[in-house]
């Protein structure tokens, strides 16, 4: 409806009209100033080419250190990272044209004919008090720039380290992605025989060096899982008889029991506050999703089905949880609120689902399927869109997250008389590594970024 | 709305109203059930495959290639007619002494050319000691070299002969491989041209703008896997200098702050200072391209 109403003008005196008329044509004068024309040519660009980038590691310098390998070893952990990231091609140290003394003072032509894109220089050098001192500096080949440096200081049996966190700077810095180097993986190693098979609990550096036993080998133990906020790992072990479930502080070795749980077939899983935990309890012949408190034990039940609800795993902001069931007749993957409640299911594809495990940067969940025989290690939305196979053939399984959620790593079973080997592959399904181990290996845990 | 008056009906007009009304829904639905349309079949008429290309498409099908091999202009794919070939002066490779013994040598069965040399180098020995036994000062060494140079030069003497030898007609075939390749599939033509002539108009062409975007999707490395991929579009103006190089650092008109947006930047940014000379560019028309705005969006390439 439209109601007429008188709208009355301001009274404007003559004074005001003259400072308004002025105003105005000032206003309309400015238009006129030179301002930068735009240009004339517009273009997009839509596709490019994705490869790894050619980079350019000469070796670190380094005067008086404890030992003299140590600035060419430092090189070489950060070029072997780079390289097996899938992102860098590190090139060859003999095609190198200018000779690196001075770490800030680069030669640009040099490296642009080789075809470096970015060029790392730095050295080691020993500090008044025993420490080393690492710095590198991160150079644009072709824009002429520096892109960025650090310095760190550390004791020198930790010389390792500082080439990982080295290796995540200049991964950050050329990826815009977090990096993942300084990060270790727990897991089962296995030596023996295959009908006396000594499983021992391991942890490594995620390239699998400083290879440390956790456990001697006597008990069966299975499936550890790292803590996502201390250096803590839950595992399964199988003393007499029954699997209890372990919790074991890294740094101080102290272990405690968390519980007998019978009929168990996956330890725990953290949820990101590491205070607690969530599991999959048995009771006959179904099993339910339970949240535990460490420090208190206390239990809280979050399914309540017929089904088997099992292998449960918190989303990186633990509000919701994705876990196994086979509520619907076949493993299939549900996704839930973190306290219960009804639980929706994602999977949809051919053959059956399980182990779903929720990538850190909460982009995607990864999944061991099963279908005709063939066992494929893949990832989806969890949305459930977008399901992806990453690796496929014959028993693969147990897939980890890296800590930036770009990098899945799981074990193959082939099966006969070799045993379990750990690989790796990128969230695109590329880059497909072996991960060195000392002798067989399975289950592995993916830490955090070490503090 | 005016309220009409009621209209009185009379009964027989009622019963016709409803009879009518009933023919008409039955006529008409007697029309829906026999008039259905019947899916059409496809004509089973030959069909040619046709492919839409862009505009940027049919640019670079012509563009060619800088470093495609320089063919001569009127290459004919004929058969083979026969070769042609230099009448060899035998004498000037024939050292004068081993002319009487060559010639000596009877000539070999008509067997298909590869024998033939092996025919004749296994003659060689004998005639080198022959040779040997004539010239005794000269050095071995030479000999071989010698006898390779009259091997190949003793058939070709063979071919001059006017005489037709039906059983030699294997070796006057062409043993080229065929170059004629049959064009089938999706690429009409594989050997890269170095493209077809096109008009040099006063204005900055399509085509050059396509070489450009070329080049650059040549040379652009996006990081791979956001979650924001809005986050990694880039808008870099560049001013050039006449040869094609930059004038000056680019300038990036997007701002952004996140890790991945440092390095869609710069990457983005790399592209331009490798891509350097533009020369696709043509120097007549540098007052249109000596500033370009590029927008990189890697969002296409990005998908799940």
């Amino acid at each position: 409806m439209i109601t007429r109403s008188s709208i009355s003008l301001p009274s404007l005196s003559r004074r005001s009209l003259v400072v308004l008329g002025a105003g105005t044509a000032a206003g309309a004068l400015t238009g006129l100033l030179p301002r930068t024309a735009p240009a004339a040519v517009k273009l997009d660009v839509t596709q490019g080419n994705v490869q790894p980038m050619p980079i350019a590691l000469p070796d670190f310098t380094g005067g008086g250190l404890p030992d003299p390998a140590m600035a060419r070893g430092v090189t070489q952990i950060i070029a072997s990272n780079l390289q097996r990231s899938g992102l860098f091609a590190p090139i060859d140290q003999a095609a190198y044209i200018e000779k690196i003394s001075n770490i800030d003072n680069v030669r640009f032509p040099d490296w642009r004919q080789i075809n470096a894109q970015a060029l790392v220089t730095g050295s080691l050098g020993r500090m008044q008090d025993g420490r080393i001192e690492a710095r590198f500096r991160l150079w644009d080949v072709f824009a002429a720039s520096y892109l960025g440096g650090k310095e760190y200081a550390t004791p020198p049996d930790n010389w390792r380290r500082v080439a990982h966190l080295i290796s995540d700077a200049i991964y950050e810095r050329l990826t815009g992605e977090k990096g993942y180097f300084d990060s270790r993986v727990v897991f089962i190693d296995e030596s023996g025989t295959k009908e006396r098979r000594v499983k021992r609990l391991a942890l490594m550096d995620q390239d699998g060096a400083n290879v440390r036993y956790l456990t001697r080998g006597d008990d069966l133990v299975l499936t550890p899982r790292f803590s996502p906020t201390s250096q803590e790992i839950t595992y399964m072990s199988y003393g007499q008889g029954q699997p209890r479930v372990y919790l074991l502080n890294i740094e101080t070795g102290q272990r405690e029991v968390v519980g007998n749980f019978p009929g168990m077939t996956f330890a725990p899983r953290f949820a990101p506050d590491g205070a607690r935990v969530i599991m999959s309890l048995q009771q006959g012949g179904n099993a339910n999703i339970f949240v535990m408190d460490l420090r208190s034990k206390a239990t809280t039940r979050l399914t309540d089905t017929a089904a088997i609800d099992t292998a449960p795993s918190y989303s990186p902001n633990g509000d919701r949880i994705c876990f196994e069931s086979d509520r619907g007749g076949k493993q299939q993957i549900y996704v839930m609120g973190a306290n219960g409640g009804p639980a929706q299911r994602i999977s949809f594809g051919d053959g059956s689902y399980s182990t779903p495990v929720w990538s850190p940067r909460g982009d995607y969940i990864a999944f061991t399927k099963q279908g005709q025989g063939r066992f494929a290690i893949g990832i989806m939305r969890p949305d459930g869109a977008g399901e992806r196979i990453l690796t496929e053939g014959y028993h693969n399984e147990g897939p980890t997250w890296s800590p930036n959620g770009r990098v899945v790593m799981f074990f193959r079973d082939p099966g006969g008389n070799a045993g379990p080997t750990l690989h790796t592959v990128d969230v695109t399904g590329r880059n497909e590594q072996r991960v060195p181990s000392p002798g067989y290996a399975s289950d592995p845990a993916w830490s955090p970024l070490l503090k | 709305m005016s309220r009409g008056r009621t209209i009185s009906t009379s009964r027989r007009e009622v019963v016709c109203f409803a009879a009518s009304v009933a023919v008409h829904l039955v006529v008409l639905g007697w029309g829906v059930f026999t008039f259905a349309i019947k899916p059409r079949t496809a004509d089973s008429k030959e069909a040619m495959p046709v492919d839409i290309i862009s505009t940027a498409d049919f640019s670079q099908l012509t563009a060619g290639a800088r470093n495609a091999p320089q063919l001569e202009k009127a290459k004919p794919l004929a058969d083979k007619v026969g070769e042609r070939k230099q009448a060899d002066d035998p004498t000037a490779k024939l050292a004068p002494k081993e002319v009487a013994a060559a010639t000596d040598v009877p000539p070999p069965t008509p067997a298909p050319r590869p024998p033939a040399p092996a025919e004749k180098k296994q003659s060689e020995p004998k005639r080198d000691l022959i040779a040997d036994a004539i010239k005794k000062d000269q050095v071995k060494k030479a000999e071989p070299k010698k006898a390779d140079a009259k091997a190949p030069t003793l058939p070709k003497k063979q071919q001059e002969q006017p005489k037709f030898d039906p059983r030699k007609v294997e070796a006057l075939l062409d043993k080229r491989t065929p170059q004629r390749v049959a064009a089938v599939g999706d690429t009409v033509n594989d050997t890269v041209s170095l493209g077809a002539p096109s008009e040099i108009a006063a204005q900055l062409s399509q085509s050059e703008i396509d070489a450009l975007r070329a080049r650059l999707a040549q040379l652009w490395n996006p990081p791979a896997g956001a979650t924001n991929p809005e986050e990694l579009v880039v808008q870099i103006r560049m001013k050039l200098k006449p040869d094609g190089t930059l004038a000056g650092p680019p300038m990036v008109l997007t701002s952004g702050r996140s890790p991945l947006f440092v390095a869609a930047r710069d990457s983005a940014v790399r592209a331009l200072f490798r891509g350097q000379p533009f020369d696709m560019l043509r120097p007549e028309h540098y007052e249109q391209w000596k500033d370009i705005e590029i927008t990189f969006d890697p969002r296409e390439m990005i998908r799940g």
